[in-house]
């Protein structure tokens, strides 16, 4: 059942933290057990921007080499320890994507995706997905899309234009624009 | 660019965090980050924002291998792997000579305040794999107050205070570092031992300094040191 699944990986954000203070000591043990929690979900993160392959496989090694390095830098006054690693295998993934200056083919319809991953819960990450859901219904549909595909996909400001069929200074300004609307929404 | 502008600001780091940047921007934007602590809360903000879609997706099992890769690479110890490192505190002291070495470069402090300053360091990297010192932050009477260590398989410096620094709420202690032109921003230090900044090692070349000024809290409103340097030393010649 893939509802069950998801909740057995969300980890505890305390015990996560716990774990990321240990490896910032260098206690590879700790960062072993990170790895066991955390790795199946920034590996998804990995292979829905990168791909299944090689690339995601090497973001994610990327990703946890970074994480052991920079352990120490998380503040968690400032974010969810989730949130934190999450955001380094976004950029380990998008930085080896525009290295490599190529995108594996075949990208499912945004929306879809989002309603799949969406799946409502009772947990507060639930609600903030709510809202962000309910956020991004209010933009204008194309607009919508481009931003969607940026973030779950990673497309860059020009393929975001081919794939759109608009010039990349529409695609510009929508996301500028969605992206200030989308912040007004959230932050009422 | 002023990232003063909280509006130029948050349009930036939306579009980082979107991950819209083309790749040179990005570079650029994320040098910017490690001296603009109000970009990197705007990035913070931005991905506490998007991030539910990333949290709430499915997990899934990567290959074994991209694990054993990890444990090679980090060298991670008693993992089995070929390269081990030594850890504990076999790095610093079965490595005497070349700290002895090193002494020499602490520019006018005396040997009793060294060893005052290795014997709080020994403490505070006890569980780290091997460190180097890359320099060694004196007041204007040489007593070491500050030391920035280089880790075996890091690619950051961690600088940390080698005794209790006093420091009142309306203050900080901002590091700078000094290479040919400006100083450049690395961070707010914190006044206790064993509490380092980290530091991307390719911020500090090896013919640079590295200066501590006084700041108003939440550091420079300007970009460059505003206040008195309360330390400075320069990165030691062996610096790795």
């Amino acid at each position: 059942m893939p509802q069950q699944d998801v909740r057995q990986a969300t980890e505890s954000p305390l015990v996560l933290q716990e774990l990321l203070r240990k490896t910032a000591r260098g206690d590879a043990e700790a960062f072993a057990l990170l790895y066991r929690k955390t790795a199946g979900k920034l590996y998804a993160v990995a292979i829905r921007i990168a791909g299944r392959g090689e690339l995601a496989e090497d973001a994610l090694q990327e990703c946890f080499v970074t994480i052991w390095r920079r352990a120490a830098d998380y503040d968690p006054t400032r974010g969810a320890a989730m949130s934190w690693l999450t955001a380094i295998a976004r950029n380990c993934t998008l930085d080896r994507l525009r290295r490599l200056g190529a995108r594996p083919e075949g990208h499912a319809a945004p929306v879809e995706a989002l309603e799949r991953i969406a799946a409502p819960d009772d947990s507060e990450r639930g609600a903030q997905m709510r809202a962000l859901r309910s956020c991004l219904d209010e933009l204008d549909e194309t607009p919508r899309r481009a931003v969607l595909l940026a973030y779950l996909y990673g497309l860059t400001r020009e393929e975001l234009a081919t794939h759109l069929a608009v010039p990349v200074g529409t695609v510009k300004s929508w996301i500028r624009r969605s992206l200030g609307r989308l912040k007004q929404c959230l932050d009422a | 660019m002023n990232y003063d502008n909280p509006e130029l600001r948050d349009q930036l780091a939306a579009e980082y965090v979107l991950g819209t940047m083309p790749r040179l921007v990005r570079r650029r934007f994320e040098r910017l980050l490690a001296g603009e602590p109000a970009l990197r809360r705007a990035v913070e903000e931005w991905s506490g924002r998007l991030g539910p879609i990333d949290e709430a997706a499915d997990t899934e099992e990567p290959p074994p291998h991209v694990w054993r890769r990890i444990e090679q690479r980090l060298a991670l110890p008693g993992t089995g792997s070929a390269a081990v490192p030594r850890t504990g505190t076999a790095g610093l002291t079965s490595r005497g000579g070349s700290w002895f070495g090193s002494l020499a470069f602490w520019r006018g402090a005396t040997l009793a305040a060294a060893a005052a300053a290795l014997a709080l360091l020994y403490i505070a990297v006890r569980p780290a794999p091997p460190s180097t010192v890359v320099a060694v932050l004196s007041d204007d009477k040489g007593e070491p107050g500050w030391v920035a260590l280089a880790t075996a398989g890091r690619g950051n410096l961690s600088v940390a205070a080698v005794r209790p620094v006093a420091l009142d709420q309306a203050h900080a202690l901002e590091l700078w570092v000094i290479a040919g032109g400006k100083p450049q921003p690395l961070g707010l230090l914190t006044p206790q031992p064993g509490r380092p900044l980290l530091v991307e090692a390719a911020l500090v070349p090896r013919d640079g300094v590295l200066a501590v000024s006084l700041e108003p809290a939440g550091g420079s409103p300007t970009g460059l040191p505003t206040g008195p340097v309360q330390y400075k030393g320069p990165v030691l010649p062996h610096a790795p």
